[in-house]
């Protein structure tokens, strides 16, 4: 779904001053791929729907103070990447102290399209990490600079774990595909 | 490599989550009125810390905590969809019992009582005056048989086609192959609770007349082993891996295990009355309802252990709960809350979501009950 700059800033422009159906063009405009890059991150649908819901209430909470003059959507991506990050983080963690009662209240998701079935089984391989910049790059086609603004991360390390993921993911499809 | 493909669950996921942006949103705009919120919260502090006082001894209250006067506020008007995709919600209410899909469409069964699902949702077992049917979630009906007194039909869950359906006769418990042949009786002089099966097996347990659990097999009739509760119980479950049998009392939760020889007791006879309690589906994990004069509690039990429980609180309002259901998956509980003529859906016991429906007596009837749903 494209949408003009000026489509954007009128959106928020509105929803500032209270307009419901302004704030859901807005979210309707970045569900998709902020639930997708979740997604990509985190292998868990319940989870990437949380985690892509916070960003958006968080952008609730901080609308009065948004600056109509810079794009929505990096902001909000910066969020959602980083969060789904935290959790992937969190929940490797839980899996190596053993808490089973934690794993208990998130059932995974069974795979039913094709991003389950290919490209998300190959991004799974990755470390959260490697698919963080992955994702970046090409679901939400940032450049190495500005991904690197989003993480907080070196230009050369964006790079790097760029190239790496890349090649790892490139090698998991063609065994995949064959 | 396709980028653009939508993720699974994206759309669903997408339309639940601007039913909660949104009314964060609608929230916001009175907020910005700048009140000073913090008396409230000074006085929400000391409620949770009076709460944890009154509350049954030995038990953690400061788990997610959402506390509600008189049902949620944004509550949708009615149930329009399930939560949880492919499945069905099976309630059972003065008017009938409903089958609801989970596009929120649903059937009423006119005059049904006690309706419960086979193991894969194909059929149900019901009672329709004194007759006990077994149906298609359409209405058409398999079979019948009539009996005096009828109460509590349940489907053995095994899944393989060789059902049993349990049910009571007055004070008789009888059992009848899932495709009406085989009527036989298995106990005499037993208690009006709900026979419960084990998954994977024809192994029935009952409460007798003197208030002792049985455990039977169903097909040779052999006591597999007898044990007492803290109290009489009043409603028995098995845990979807078959370990546990939980024995609810009126005032207590008692657990065995290792076939009657371990029992647990995490709730004992002192504490608040216990109106339902359902175990999470496929692991031994545990939510039950309690009540306190006013109000009433949700609570979960993430494990079971020999040497003491600790409960998490998962949701607490005034008035009064009376059924907690796990969606099929265990990922949604629903918690009817009669007083406020809502039903809450609640994303896990860590509460990281609650789809409040209102109307409910206006959709269902009335004393609506969530009864099973369906299916895994």
């Amino acid at each position: 779904m494209a949408a003009r700059r000026g489509d954007e800033r009128a959106w928020i422009r509105g929803a500032q001053q209270g307009s419901v159906s302004d704030l859901e063009a807005l979210f309707r405009h970045h569900w998709p791929k902020a639930y997708r890059a979740a997604y990509l991150v985190v292998h868990d649908s319940g989870a990437a729907e949380d985690i892509a819901q916070e960003a958006f209430l968080a952008a609730v909470r901080g609308l009065d103070r948004f600056d109509r003059r810079r794009p929505f959507g990096p902001w909000l991506h910066r969020i959602v990447v980083n969060r789904a990050i935290d959790w992937s983080r969190a929940r490797a963690l839980r899996r190596e102290s053993g808490n089973a009662a934690l794993e208990l209240v998130a059932a995974p998701a069974a795979p039913d399209n094709p991003h389950a079935q290919t490209l998300a089984a190959a991004l799974a391989g990755l470390s959260p990490e490697h698919r963080a910049v992955i994702v970046l790059r090409h679901l939400l086609e940032y450049t190495p600079g500005e991904i690197a603004e989003v993480l907080g991360l070196p230009r050369g390390t964006v790079n790097s774990r760029l190239r790496r993921g890349l090649d790892e993911l490139a090698a998991r499809f063609g065994e995949e595909l064959e | 490599m396709r980028w653009n493909e939508p993720a699974p669950g994206e759309h669903e996921a997408g339309d639940r989550s601007w039913e909660v942006v949104s009314a964060a949103f609608e929230e916001r705009l009175p907020a910005q009125r700048r009140r000073d919120w913090r008396p409230f919260v000074l006085a929400a502090a000391i409620a949770a810390v009076i709460a944890a006082a009154l509350s049954p001894p030995g038990h953690a209250v400061f788990g997610s905590l959402r506390d509600a006067v008189r049902g949620e506020r944004n509550a949708r008007p009615a149930l329009f969809s399930l939560p949880s995709p492919h499945s069905r919600l099976l309630v059972n209410s003065a008017e009938g019992a409903w089958v609801i899909q989970s596009d929120g469409s649903k059937r009423l069964l006119d005059g049904y009582r006690e309706a419960s699902w086979s193991p894969h949702g194909l059929y149900l077992a019901a009672i329709h005056g004194d007759e006990l049917r077994a149906l298609e979630p359409n209405g058409d009906v398999h079979w019948s048989i009539g009996r005096p007194g009828l109460a509590g039909p349940t489907w053995s869950n095994e899944g393989t086609g060789d059902e049993r359906v349990a049910y009571l006769a007055g004070s008789t418990l009888r059992v009848i192959g899932g495709d009406g042949r085989g009527d036989r009786l298995l106990a005499r002089n037993v208690a009006h609770v709900v026979p419960a099966w084990r998954r994977g097996a024809h192994v029935l347990a009952y409460v007798d007349g003197a208030g002792r659990v049985v455990v039977r097999d169903a097909d040779t009739g052999a006591v597999q082993w007898r044990s007492v509760a803290q109290q009489p119980p009043q409603a028995l479950e098995w845990s979807g891996d078959g370990h546990y049998l939980l024995a609810r009392g009126p005032s207590s939760i008692t657990v065995f295990g290792d076939r009657g020889k371990q029992r647990l007791t995490p709730l004992g006879p002192g504490a608040a009355p216990v109106a339902d309690a359902a175990f999470m589906p496929s692991s031994s994990a545990l939510a039950f309802v309690q009540r306190a004069p006013g109000r009433s509690i949700l609570w979960f039990y993430s494990q079971l252990r020999p040497e003491g429980t600790a409960a998490r609180r998962v949701f607490a309002g005034a008035g009064t709960f009376d059924r907690v259901a796990w969606s099929p998956e265990g990922r949604w509980l629903v918690l009817s809350w009669p007083s406020a003529d809502q039903w809450l859906f609640i994303r896990s016991a860590s509460v990281r979501k609650v789809i409040p429906v209102s109307g409910i007596e206006d959709a269902f009837g009335p004393a609506a009950i969530p009864a099973g749903w369906c299916c895994p």
